[in-house]
């Protein structure tokens, strides 16, 4: 398993398009990939659960991927937020 | 790619819905909507779902979600005039509709087929069909 913790600082935080985004990224990786935000967490490839996590600005999250490209998996997402969903 | 066909007894439902679905993505995604009478007032007909269809009907196929009751009746009765080949490709899904159609587009922007789409929207069944 890999994981990486990150603030979210997107204006929007991680909703409509930039989570549709997030969710197009990582559905494209084998891996099971979870978003955690405290106790609770979401399966990175669905759109209702990642919105569902109602995640703002300045929110932090754990991305974690577990299988055989995991770590490429969450690199890739953690890049995506850090980038701002462009 | 697979098209969306939102079936409702309001226009302004089916337009909010197609509205809050299609920003989702930046890739523009098939999605035809079916809503109201002929003469403007609240209801579905089965000549609308019929040309909401056509509109987006590929050989990939058509996701169908519709509101409440008889939009059900409109939309398997269309679907029944459809030509054969063409009726296997089209689902009718019960899904919740503002749910089942965010998730829809994003699934249908990725690609996805029919089938696949199908199983995922099965967990957002409101068991509207039976």
């Amino acid at each position: 398993m890999y994981s990486q913790k990150i603030i979210v600082e997107n204006e929007e935080g991680l909703h409509a398009r930039p989570a549709a985004k997030f969710v197009q990224t990582g559905s494209k990786f084998q891996s099971g990939i979870t978003i955690l935000k405290g106790q609770k967490k979401a399966n990175a490839k669905s759109i209702l659960q990642v919105m569902s996590l109602s995640i703002t600005k300045g929110t932090e999250i754990i991305v974690c991927a577990e299988g055989p490209d995991e770590e490429q998996a969450v690199l890739t997402l953690i890049d995506l937020i850090k980038g701002n969903f462009n | 790619m697979v098209g969306l066909v939102i079936v409702s007894h309001c226009i302004e439902i089916a337009q909010g819905i197609r509205k809050l679905a299609s920003q989702m993505t930046p890739e523009p995604v098939p999605i035809a909507i079916a809503a109201g009478t002929n003469d403007g007032r609240l209801g579905t007909n089965a000549e609308q779902v019929t040309r909401a269809i056509n509109e987006v009907y590929s050989s990939e196929g058509v996701i169908i979600l519709f509101d409440l009751g008889s939009a059900l009746m409109s939309t398997e009765l269309a679907v029944e005039c459809l030509p054969e080949e063409q009726q296997k490709n089209v689902v009718i899904l019960d899904a919740a509709i503002v749910e089942g159609a965010i998730t829809a587009v994003v699934e249908i922007s990725l690609n996805k087929n029919l089938k696949e789409i199908k199983d995922v929207l099965k967990d957002l069944s409101i068991n509207k069909m039976n």
